[in-house]
Parts: structure tokens; sequence; C-alpha cells
């Protein structure tokens, strides 16, 4: 008994929570014997498989607040977007709440971007037109024609078909980033993000964390894979 | 300003990861921590000053997901690893949301005391004691809890 390692004990190993002599000695059996030392790879392959797409998530309000980044502008009607997927939905007993009702710091460390829903009012600096928001070349052309993925001034990042059926795509130009979604005649912007300095070393470090969080409460089931999106630019994003 | 309200942003991140752990959807985590934010916002002076504040946030959200998430949790979706191909030809954010929804149900199909045991330590990083402290539980429950519910993803995963 005093001898024995089992799971629980290498499991403690490689949380680091025992004590020095209990670890050297767990350290020396796993070295004598594959078995052990077998299991132990499996829980920390399978513990940094967890941090590697968990940490993300606790990394990401510090980056998005940058003071380098312009002012955030006022949500326009994400609580919009989260509504219409929420009724969706199966309905449930608590009515669903976006971030911005708690505090301003909090909400202002979480939005660089605006979203742009079906029937809100556009942002300043665009005309009260019903084709402000299509989009024409470059970035409607990438969007009719690169695949995912593709190298170019504007990067098409993934296609997805929303909840309302309509095909979206998530792009990243040089000025702008954001989604748009393919109506009848053009292509029609639903959210947009500067691209500056900061935000390209945020999402560098491997998440965008806001256009993330619109795209998943668009989405209905997965992004396309590669035969998808092929077809899809066959039949002209309808 | 309350310390509450002065401290509550700098550990939201962390709340955010740890409702990641227990929920079934990004949307569920979300709305779980926004809840949890306003309940410590109002039960502001029950926080001691200068007591364990990210022990008391994680309380106070885990304490929220037993009273509101596990009435409606569905633990037969199945969890296939060929799943994963879905991320060729995919850029990096969409291969990152495929893994992190994989992961969710994975934990998802665990009894939820063996979750909250695994998402407090193996994803949230608490130690033994501070988690057997978040929870209320002797120590040696946690160890135990934690053990089985990291040797069934295990198994799951790697089906």
């Amino acid at each position: 008994m005093a001898d024995s390692v089992d799971e629980a004990m290498i499991i403690a190993w490689v949380d680091g929570e025992l004590d020095d002599a209990t670890a050297a000695r767990v350290a020396a059996r796993a070295a004598a014997e594959p078995a052990l030392r077998e299991l132990a790879e499996r829980h920390r392959a399978m513990k940094a498989r967890f941090a590697a797409a968990f940490d993300p998530l606790a990394r990401s309000a510090q980056t998005v607040s940058s003071p380098t980044s312009p002012a955030p502008a006022p949500i326009i009607s994400l609580a919009a977007v989260r509504a219409e997927r929420a009724a969706a939905a199966a309905p449930s007993g608590t009515a669903r709440r976006g971030w911005w009702g708690v505090g301003g710091a909090i909400a202002a460390s979480l939005i660089v971007g605006v979203v742009i829903g079906h029937n809100s009012r556009v942002p300043v600096g665009l005309g009260d037109r019903t084709d402000a928001l299509a989009l024409a070349a470059p970035i409607g052309g990438a969007l009719d024609r690169q695949l995912s993925g593709e190298a170019g001034p504007i990067r098409v990042n993934l296609s997805f078909r929303a909840q309302d059926g309509r095909l979206c795509r998530r792009f990243t130009g040089q000025h702008v980033a954001g989604v748009a979604c393919r109506g009848p005649s053009a292509w029609q912007l639903r959210y947009a993000v500067p691209v500056t300095h900061a935000v390209t070393d945020y999402r560098m470090a491997g998440d965008d964390d806001a256009t993330a969080q619109v795209v998943d409460a668009m989405i209905a089931g997965e992004p396309l894979d590669r035969a998808a999106e092929e077809a899809a630019r066959r039949g002209g994003w309808r | 300003m309350h310390e509450v309200e002065r401290r509550l942003p700098d550990v939201l991140p962390r709340l955010r990861r740890f409702a990641h752990g227990l929920t079934r959807s990004p949307a569920d985590a979300d709305d779980l921590v926004q809840a949890a934010a306003e309940r410590m916002l109002r039960a502001r002076d029950q926080w001691q000053v200068g007591s364990n504040f990210e022990a008391w946030a994680y309380r106070i959200l885990r304490n929220l997901w037993i009273d509101t998430t596990r009435a409606t949790r569905r633990r037969d979706a199945p969890l296939a690893p060929e799943e994963q191909g879905l991320a060729v030809g995919m850029d990096g954010g969409a291969e990152s949301r495929v893994e992190l929804s994989y992961l969710m149900r994975a934990l998802a199909r665990l009894p939820d005391e063996q979750r909250e045991a695994v998402a407090l330590v193996m994803i949230e990083g608490l130690s033994y004691a501070d988690a057997a402290g978040v929870l209320d539980i002797p120590m040696g429950t946690l160890t135990s809890r934690l053990v089985r519910g990291r040797q069934a993803l295990l198994a799951m995963m790697e089906a």
C-alpha cells in the first residue's frame, strides 16, 4: 500500500499537488514503469488540450479594451441578434440577457465593434438608404469569389448558414473586418469592426472574441466545409 | 466605488472560462456569467473585505448554475471524435470553436459533481484545497470526484 502509485496519485502529480517527497517517489516509479509514464502523459496531454481550448476565454476581456483602438461604438442590436436566436430555440423559463446590462465598464471592456441587425438604425457616417450596408468591391467581390483561407488583401475567414437561412461569411480586410450575409442583390454588412494594430495583435493571439461571439449568435449548425463552400460559390451564395 | 465593483471586471474572464466548463453552450455560459455578475453586485455587502474574492465569485457562479441550468441539461448528445475532421479547410477561428464545442460536450456528459470538480481544478487551476472550499466539500470528496471525472473524460476522448 505504501508503495502503490494509483491513477489518483498520478493525477495529483500532474496537478502539482504532491509534496516534494511523494512527487519524487512517483517520478522515480514513472521513470521505471512505462505504463505509469504513459498514463501520466495521457493526463498531461488531456489537461493541455483543455487549456488550449479554454484559456483564450479567460484572456479575452484584457486585450479587447486597448487604448489604441477607437472608442467603442454603441451597440445597436446584438441584443436583438441574441433575442432572434433565443426565439428560434426552444423557449425557456428564464429570459436571456445580453452582456450589456451590467455596468459600462464591463460592456466597454468587451465591445469594439458595431452590430447591425435587420431593423436597426445605421451607424453615423453611412447614409440612411436601403443600400447603405450593401458591399461593393473589393469586399463584395472577395466574398463572391474567394474560398475561406485564401490569401489576399481581403481574407475570408469562414462561411456559415445563419438562422434566418442566409449564407454569411466572416472576412478580414486591411481596414475593416466583420460579417456579411448574401441578400438578393448584394452582400449586406451585418457586423463591422475597424482593423487596428491592437485588434490585429489580439487576433494573432488566436481569438477575435467579439466577432466570434457575433458568429456564434448568428450561426445555424457548424461552418461550411470546403466542399460546401465550393458548392455555395457555384450557386452564387444563395 | 465599492470594492466588489472595482474587482469584478478582473475576475470576469475567469468566470467566463469557468462557465464554459459547466454549461452546454457558449450562449448559456455568457448568460450565466451575466447573472453571476448581477448577483455579485446585488450581494456585494455579503463579501468580506480581505477574504478570497475569486473563491466567492466562483462559488456564486457555481451556485447559480445549480439553480438555473442544471434542470435543463441533456447528457445524451453523441460525442464523435471524427467530428474534429471538420476543422480541415477552415481558418483557426472556426477550428478552435469546433474544438471548444467538442470539449464542452465531453464535459457535459459527466455527472454534475464530477464536472464542477474537473472545471475548477483541471481548467481553472484551483488547488484541491481551494476547489474543495468553493464547493464546500471535504478534500477527499473533491479528489475522488475529480479523479473519476478525468478518468471518464480520458476514456471518452480516446474511444
